[in-house]
């Protein structure tokens, strides 16, 4: 029942880096690869279908940390203070750019909400670097480790968030023409979860014994798994429904 | 103030914000779904412009519902991992049902209906927006479970210095919970109700165009908040009894006191006032024609967010200074060595943000009802997949 509930902790934290990676990743690149409002505007179009399917991924994350191995949500969240309350400002940012981009006019409110895309986006790279380290070295990062994870997670999803829009907008030009089939995706995804699972690994069977009792393991178990399947097929649903044809234009 | 009262604030900051927003997205996601399913069902043109208008409005209110909910989540781990540590493997089980099952749904299919417009069939489209209600309805049913077993610890045993889990039912069945959940639902109706009542007046009032559609939504409106009000204060004053029996001295305490004072004043007046004066005023479309009613219908729209908060602070005020009623206080369930740097600096960033963000949602809510049903962005046409053709001077 512990191992059961550490690999659904490990393939929800994999599964957020894998769809929410790109999301983020273009993000960052959204200034680059985004030279006018226009082509702003059509990256997040063919992203946005996926943002919220993506980001609760994390939120389950936590959600089973607390259910099923209590005392470790107290022990990581508190242990790694400040990097969680950087994580959390980066995503708040990063999600009101998306939900208040496109809710007024004006240039300069445009702006504002893509540089804070852009900003927490990348706040959002860097700081799972930094926690990814610090998870698999017993809650401490150091500095220059630290720093070079950040880096490379924020390369990964920056690959990651390019492949994706070679795929949803094939030949276009803010991909300078690229076209990525579905299975370069697929391994993109693989580079983005890579960093998250060598974390895991590191910390691997440390984590099973903070699981909480068999009582309340199988009570939850006894609830979500019923839900499970309703909770995959709404995934594939998206990724159905968002996959080609027009952009849009919400956020 | 010392650390512990830092980190109640911070909590009390981003709880309160959190559910002044959710409240009014448990309040508009049924008005919504009603509208699609009407628009779905018999094509009246009217209704698909109500679902795009008002569902509009609930869903940049849904915004702040997630980045204050973000914060909630984490700061049980960041400022009261004694909480998880003590109560983790009974309290954890209904969060974690809450995000695993409900939310995880409500943010999957709320992305379905907001981008689904012109992409999914139309049954389909409404059946996102009913299971959109559905999941926030679940959401908010294990979150008060959770909450309740802070109030009244149904259901768990002391073992080696912790709580285990004894009876699970007992957690769904708490006295604490039975009268609670149907009294902040109903809270959110009439929060929801009033809110499409002080919006319509707004359009009635200035003689927009756009009056048959202000008139049957602030029809809705008044329906809504008789219903909604009607069992909110039902179900407020169906509580006494229990919290005699689990929480004896409750409103003792000043601010228990005087926020219980407050919201039965706000209560019990307003339900007269919708059941009395609105609810009549429906015959011939009074309420529609009685031009100088509409800037008092606008002035009211803050009332059940005031007496929502109020109750708020009376049940959780009132539980002090335990976070465990009877098992844990609040200083024991703060994380140990917890610096005050740590948690002023949270708190001035977390409060910061979300408050600013707040004041920027509520302006731009406020702006979409001026701008009305004729510039809804919710539902627009897409635009195609190919780049538009580059004009020729660009800059």
């Amino acid at each position: 029942m512990e191992i059961f509930w550490f690999g659904v902790l490990a393939a929800l934290l994999l599964g957020y880096f894998a769809l929410e990676g790109f999301d983020i990743g273009l993000g960052i690149l959204l200034p680059v690869l985004g030279r006018s409002q226009d082509a702003r505007d059509r990256l997040v179009g063919a992203m946005a279908p996926f943002v919220l399917a993506g980001e609760v991924w994390l939120v389950a994350v936590a959600g089973v940390l607390f259910g099923a191995f209590p005392s470790l949500e107290g022990e990581v969240l508190s242990g790694l203070y400040p990097l969680v309350v950087t994580l959390l400002l980066s995503w708040i940012v990063r999600d009101a750019g998306l939900w208040f981009r496109r809710r007024a006019d004006g240039a300069i409110w445009r702006r504002v909400w893509d540089a804070a895309v852009c900003l927490g986006s990348t706040g959002l790279a860097l700081t799972w670097g930094v926690i990814l380290v610090a998870l698999a070295n017993g809650l401490s990062a150091p500095p220059l480790a630290g720093v070079a994870a950040g880096i490379v997670v924020a390369l990964a999803f920056c690959l990651h968030g390019w492949t994706f829009a070679a795929w949803r907008l094939p030949g276009d030009p803010a991909v300078r023409g690229a076209r990525r089939s579905g299975r370069a995706l697929l391994l993109s995804a693989c580079a983005a979860a890579a960093p998250a699972a060598l974390a895991l690994a590191a910390v691997g069977s440390g984590v099973v014994g903070y699981a909480a009792p068999p009582e309340t393991l199988t009570t939850l178990g006894a609830i979500v798994l019923p839900c499970a399947p309703i909770l995959i097929g709404a995934q594939i649903w998206v990724w159905r429904t968002f996959r080609r044809g027009a952009l849009p234009t919400f956020f | 103030m010392d650390v512990v009262d830092l980190a109640r604030m911070q909590f009390a900051v981003t709880g309160g914000l959190h559910f002044l927003f959710v409240l009014l997205t448990l309040g508009l996601a049924p008005l919504v779904a009603i509208m699609h399913t009407r628009y779905a069902a018999g094509g009246n043109p009217l209704h698909e412009r109500m679902t795009r208008f008002w569902g509009q409005i609930y869903v940049i209110n849904y915004a702040l519902g997630i980045f204050t909910g973000l914060v909630m989540e984490f700061q049980f781990g960041l400022n009261w991992s004694g909480l998880s540590h003590y109560a983790g493997d009974v309290f954890g089980a209904p969060l974690a049902i809450e995000t695993l099952v409900a939310f995880f749904l409500e943010s999957t299919f709320l992305g379905l209906w907001i981008f689904g417009w012109h992409r999914l069939p139309k049954a389909l489209h409404v059946a996102c927006i009913w299971l959109v209600t559905l999941t926030a309805y679940a959401s908010a049913f294990w979150i008060m479970v959770a909450n309740s077993f802070l109030q009244h610890p149904a259901g768990a045993v002391e073992q080696g210095g912790r709580l285990v889990l004894r009876d699970f039912g007992a957690l769904l069945t708490n006295p604490s919970l039975v009268f609670a959940l149907p009294h902040v639902i109903s809270a959110g109706l009439w929060a929801g109700g009033f809110v499409v009542m002080g919006a319509s007046a707004y359009h009635l009032f200035r003689r927009t165009p756009e009056r048959e559609f202000f008139t049957r939504s602030l029809r809705l409106g008044v329906w809504t908040s008789f219903i909604g009000s009607l069992f909110t204060v039902g179900f407020g004053y169906a509580q006494f009894g229990v919290i005699e029996s689990v929480q004896q001295g409750k409103f003792d305490g000043a601010v228990p006191g005087g926020a219980l004072g407050l919201m039965i004043t706000i209560g019990q007046l307003g339900q007269f006032a919708v059941m009395f004066v609105l609810l009549p005023l429906l015959i011939k479309n009074w309420i529609a024609r009685w031009r100088w009613l509409h800037p008092v219908l606008m002035l009211i729209v803050p009332l059940p967010f005031v007496a929502a908060i109020a109750g708020w602070l009376v049940r959780e005020v009132g539980r002090q200074p335990w976070l465990v009623y009877g098992r844990l206080s609040v200083a024991d369930a703060m994380t140990p060595g917890l610096s005050k740097a740590a948690v002023t600096g949270s708190f001035a960033a977390f409060a910061g943000v979300l408050g600013l963000l707040a004041l920027v949602d509520y302006l731009l809510i406020a702006r979409a009802v001026r701008r009305g049903p004729g510039q809804v962005a919710l539902g627009m046409p897409d635009r195609p997949a190919d780049p538009a053709p580059v004009p020729a001077h660009s800059l």
